[in-house]
């Protein structure tokens, strides 16, 4: 049967349609304990659901939902290993990254936790090298600037986490240069290269696959200059220049790293997954290895909430069933996610990726088209620093939009007054935020109302999910919290939330054209390709002469 | 007079035997707590050339005695000789001197803590007596020599009366005296910091040329002799090498340095001692460079591990920042010294892949190269042709610039010297 069709979802139409009317300020005045009712919080974190245009009713009939979609057992296909990744025939086992030593988990007959803490293992051998100074450039001296080549997961991942997490290096540790190259157009690397020394720079080319045309084109123009400028044959470039982190060991040992400097991972790890594996580096040589490991730690503990806790204590299932309430009932279809702390800058940025990319999905896992909406338009960025950029259509324009508002409750502990006015400011913006989305002019006192052009609805719904402090472990909490908050609403949605199919076409459309670019006309193509492609070998030609 | 002599590093031992080889009764408390160990197992002691029988002597003589509950009451002289990182003893032991009650104290402080540290100090000892900032001039191996028969002295002292009960205590060690100083003990510190820099800002210019002279293919000691011939640079401290290191130098030029550092970024000091670092690496890099970077297995053998001849300290020196590296890369390293084997054992514990050999030539058999590290005297002229015998390739990489660069080549060694 159709999802449409089944009877907690009628239920929950005919609930929408009963409810539609409710305004949140009206949900507050009725309720005074609102908040205890809709807040859930599990170790370090605390989700507060109440900003959401929900009753009991709704949590109970969404509740349902996730029951009549057999939610808990795909939980369990999914930590036993099970091939969820159906279009691929491939399980998703990122969780098995984070399982601590000694644990097991096996996958088509394989052991795969040792794998996992062998590979962690040759990583934290080669870090500890860079990180000693003893690992050599070319001329001898030691390595102290490292540039990861990666794009997608290979890079949005480590780029977020090394950003957050930058202040937990620890004091004694050697500061290395971590840089971050994905475009490829090679704006990145044309900016970055004058600034670094090539006797010193080490590339971790990080690509599952080795034949991503991004990496590989950053990759080839990081060699051209090293080769240039240390006059040493291609060998020794390789193999003191680049260490390679993929599944694919062959393809880097053909590119020239040698298998001693890759780093592996595998096929059952999905690239916008793959942050906890040896594609994490870069976190390890920023922020250390043993940081990296308390991530590690920290997502792990949330895998287990995720597995255990009931549903209606489940932050990840309350955050799914949130947005799916969100989407398929009240018929809101943009997403803003909004970190009250700069160290999260880069966070709504890796979850365009995990979020539209596992669930920007219309057909579903049987391959029908579906009738119902999927994963909204979702971005983000710094809240208070939104604020100043599109907040003004959240409160006053005609879209209605879901927000994350996302927080430590403490900060800068012990680190000096202003620090710490600066934390309470930026939570105060966040708090008032959150409740004038929620209440409109209700929310004001009576002289700011009055005008039209003053005028606030309110009623657009917001979460705040609040950590007691962003720490390395909290960190991976709130990553592995999205993560399995996307698993709950492919579920729910019947998609298959780890292929991407939409990217892959994209990449042989291109593979074709370039062939063209270079050449004569190409036949068969649009009149507005064909047009472009015209204009650009005018332009060409015309640049040469 | 009586003397109490307060630190447990070369500084201290050093002016508690000689302060009591001239007659004074001499306390010395090392500020170590309980664990007092034995004479012979204080490397400070063991590495500086004469100076175990020396105090052994003084000892005998009863003339020094180390630490005991109740000696010396009432000793109105009292010598402080530190680590630059003890200031907070320093200040408890004036602390007590002035609860004590005596009066008319002279406290000497030999340490290196920062220009106003004396004053500081003199802060805490208050109305009871004076302090007073003598520098020491002790370069290792030649310690004792330096105290007895010292050049020059420096007194800083900021109050007049302190000066006759100084120069009395100072007497003695005035024989080939060419010149007393005397200045505020803000000067004399400052003085003291910027003749270590000075010396570390040379070193560290003339390393510089000689990197570059090796790009150049320029012989650095023909432009080295022609240097020094000026007589506004002179000859001292102009030779090139893989880094300084020692207990001492390091630990002033590093304080001084950061001194510095705070006043403003990036001082010149600040670059040297950085640029001492990589060079201390420097054989390390001319070793790869000529295999280019492939070697792995090879074996190398290291003549001097010492962080100067004449003393088997290996504070801070050159050897450990080449054989951290060789080891990194799965080198096998056999190492020659004549005293410092003992101390390489105790910081490299098992380490399987460096072997200590009992002669020179017994270090380079099988090698693939020949670092000269420390430049002991026996190191100077080897018998060349057991030499080219017992190497696998006959490569020399020469950290001092000790042997003659074209008769190693007629002989046929590979050979590679420091701008050279």
């Amino acid at each position: 049967m159709a999802i449409t069709g089944i009877e907690a979802w009628v239920e929950l139409q005919i609930h929408a349609e009963e409810f539609k009317g409710a305004h949140l300020k009206d949900l507050f005045e009725q309720d005074a304990k609102r908040f205890e009712a809709f807040s859930f919080s599990y170790d370090k974190y605390l989700l507060d659901l109440s900003k959401q245009r929900i009753n009991q009713q709704t949590l109970n009939n969404l509740i349902d939902l996730a029951h009549q979609q057999e939610l808990p057992s795909w939980i369990e296909r999914l930590f036993n290993a099970d091939k969820v990744n159906d279009s691929e025939q491939r399980a998703a086992l990122h969780m098995a990254l984070r399982q601590p030593k000694g644990a097991s988990l096996h996958h088509e007959g394989k052991e795969v936790v040792s794998d996992v803490q062998a590979s962690l293992a040759k990583m934290q051998t080669l870090v500890e090298q860079i990180q000693n100074a003893q690992w050599r450039g070319y001329d001898g001296r030691p390595i102290s600037s490292v540039v990861n080549i990666g794009v997608g997961g290979s890079s949005l991942g480590p780029l977020m986490v090394c950003d957050a997490l930058e202040k937990y290096a620890p004091a004694d540790m050697v500061a290395l240069d971590v840089h971050f190259v994905s475009s490829m157009d090679g704006s990145e690397l044309e900016k970055l290269l004058p600034k670094l020394d090539p006797a010193t720079t080490l590339f971790i080319v990080a690509s599952k696959t080795f034949t991503t045309v991004d990496t590989l084109a950053n990759a080839n123009t990081a060699r051209e200059w090293l080769l240039a400028a240390s006059k040493q044959p291609v060998e020794l470039v390789n193999q003191h220049h680049f260490i390679a982190a993929t599944a694919s060991p062959s393809a880097a040992e053909s590119w020239g790293v040698p298998i001693s400097h890759q780093l592996l991972l595998w096929d059952w790890v999905g690239g916008r997954y793959s942050l906890w594996s040896v594609i994490g580096m870069p976190v390890a040589l920023k922020v250390g290895m043993a940081q990296f490991r308390e991530l590690l730690q920290g997502a792990h503990q949330m895998d287990e909430h995720f597995r255990q806790a009931p549903l209606g204590d489940n932050l990840p299932v309350l955050l799914g069933l949130m947005g799916i309430w969100n989407i398929n009932f009240l018929g809101i279809h943009a997403h803003a996610i909004l970190p009250y702390d700069g160290r999260l800058a880069q966070f709504p940025a890796y979850l365009e990726q995990l979020e539209m990319e596992s669930n920007g999905k219309s057909v579903n896992r049987d391959g029908q088209r579906i009738a119902y909406r999927t994963c909204p338009v979702l971005w983000g960025q710094v809240g208070s620093n939104a604020q100043h950029a599109f907040y003004q259509l959240l409160h006053q324009g005609t879209e209605p939009v879901m927000c994350d508002f996302i927080t430590p409750a403490v900060r800068y502990d012990g680190e000096g007054d202003e620090l710490q006015k600066q934390h309470q400011l930026s939570l105060a913006n966040c708090l008032a935020q959150s409740r004038l989305l929620a209440l409109g002019d209700s929310s004001m006192t009576e002289s700011d109302s009055g005008s039209k052009f003053k005028h606030y609805d309110g009623n657009q719904p917001s979460t705040t999910l609040m950590l007691d402090t962003l720490t390395p472990e909290t960190l991976g909490g709130l990553i592995a919290l999205y993560e399995h908050k996307v698993f709950v609403q492919s579920v729910i949605w019947e998609i298959n939330p780890f292929d991407q199919w939409g990217v892959e076409q994209g990449k042989k459309v291109a593979t074709s054209l370039l062939t063209q670019l270079g050449s004569s006309l190409g036949d068969g193509l649009d009149a507005s390709t064909d047009g472009l492609l015209r204009h650009i070998q005018q332009q060409t030609r015309g640049a040469g002469q | 007079m009586r003397v109490n002599v307060y630190g447990g590093g070369l500084s201290a031992w050093v002016a508690a035997a000689c302060l009591a080889k001239v007659g004074n009764d001499v306390v010395i408390d090392e500020m170590a707590g309980q664990q007092q160990l034995a004479l012979g197992e204080l490397s400070v002691i063991g590495d500086e050339p004469g100076l175990l029988p020396l105090i052994k002597q003084q000892i005998t003589a009863g003339r020094l005695v180390r630490r005991q509950r109740d000696v010396h009451i009432g000793t109105t002289i009292h010598w402080l000789a530190l680590q630059p990182s003890e200031k907070l003893i320093a200040e408890r032991v004036v602390g007590a001197l002035s609860d004590s009650g005596v009066t008319g104290l002279l406290v000497i402080n030999q340490c290196n803590f920062a220009v106003g540290a004396t004053q500081e100090l003199q802060v805490n000892l208050a109305t009871t007596g004076d302090m007073v900032y003598v520098p020491d001039n002790l370069q290792e191996g030649m310690a004792l020599q330096d105290f007895l028969q010292p050049k020059r002295i420096i007194l800083g002292l900021d109050n007049d009366e302190a000066l006759v009960k100084t120069r009395s205590l100072f007497r003695p060690f005035t024989v080939n005296l060419d010149a007393l100083q005397l200045m505020s003990s803000r000067e004399a510190e400052f003085t003291k910091f910027a003749i270590t820099g000075m010396l570390a800002i040379r070193l560290g210019y003339i390393n510089e040329l000689a990197n570059l002279a090796d790009l150049l293919k320029v012989d650095i000691s023909v432009v080295q002799e022609g240097m020094g011939s000026d007589p506004r640079v002179g000859p001292h401290y102009l030779s090139p090498g893989c880094g300084f290191g020692g207990q001492n130098f390091d630990a002033y030029v590093s304080t001084f340095s950061s001194i510095l550092q705070q006043q403003r970024d990036g001082s010149l000091l600040k670059a040297a001692v950085d640029e001492n670092e990589q060079q201390k690496e420097l054989l390390f890099r001319k070793l790869w460079q000529h295999y280019h970077g492939d070697i792995q297995g090879k074996v190398v053998a290291i003549w001097g591990a010492s962080f100067k001849p004449g003393t088997a300290s290996i504070d801070n020196a050159p050897s450990l920042k080449i054989i951290d590296a060789l080891v990194s890369q799965g080198v096998k390293v056999r190492v020659h010294d004549p005293e410092a084997v003992a101390k390489l054992q105790q910081y490299y514990l098992n380490e399987p892949l460096i072997c200590y050999a009992n002669s020179p030539l017994d270090a380079v058999i099988g090698a693939d190269a020949l670092l000269l590290v420390t430049e002991w005297p026996e190191y100077w002229s080897p018998d060349y042709a057991q030499l080219l015998g017992r190497m696998r390739h006959p490569l020399i990489i020469d950290g001092r610039n000790i042997f003659d660069k074209a008769m190693l080549q007629q002989y046929g060694f590979s050979y590679l010297g420091v701008g050279r």
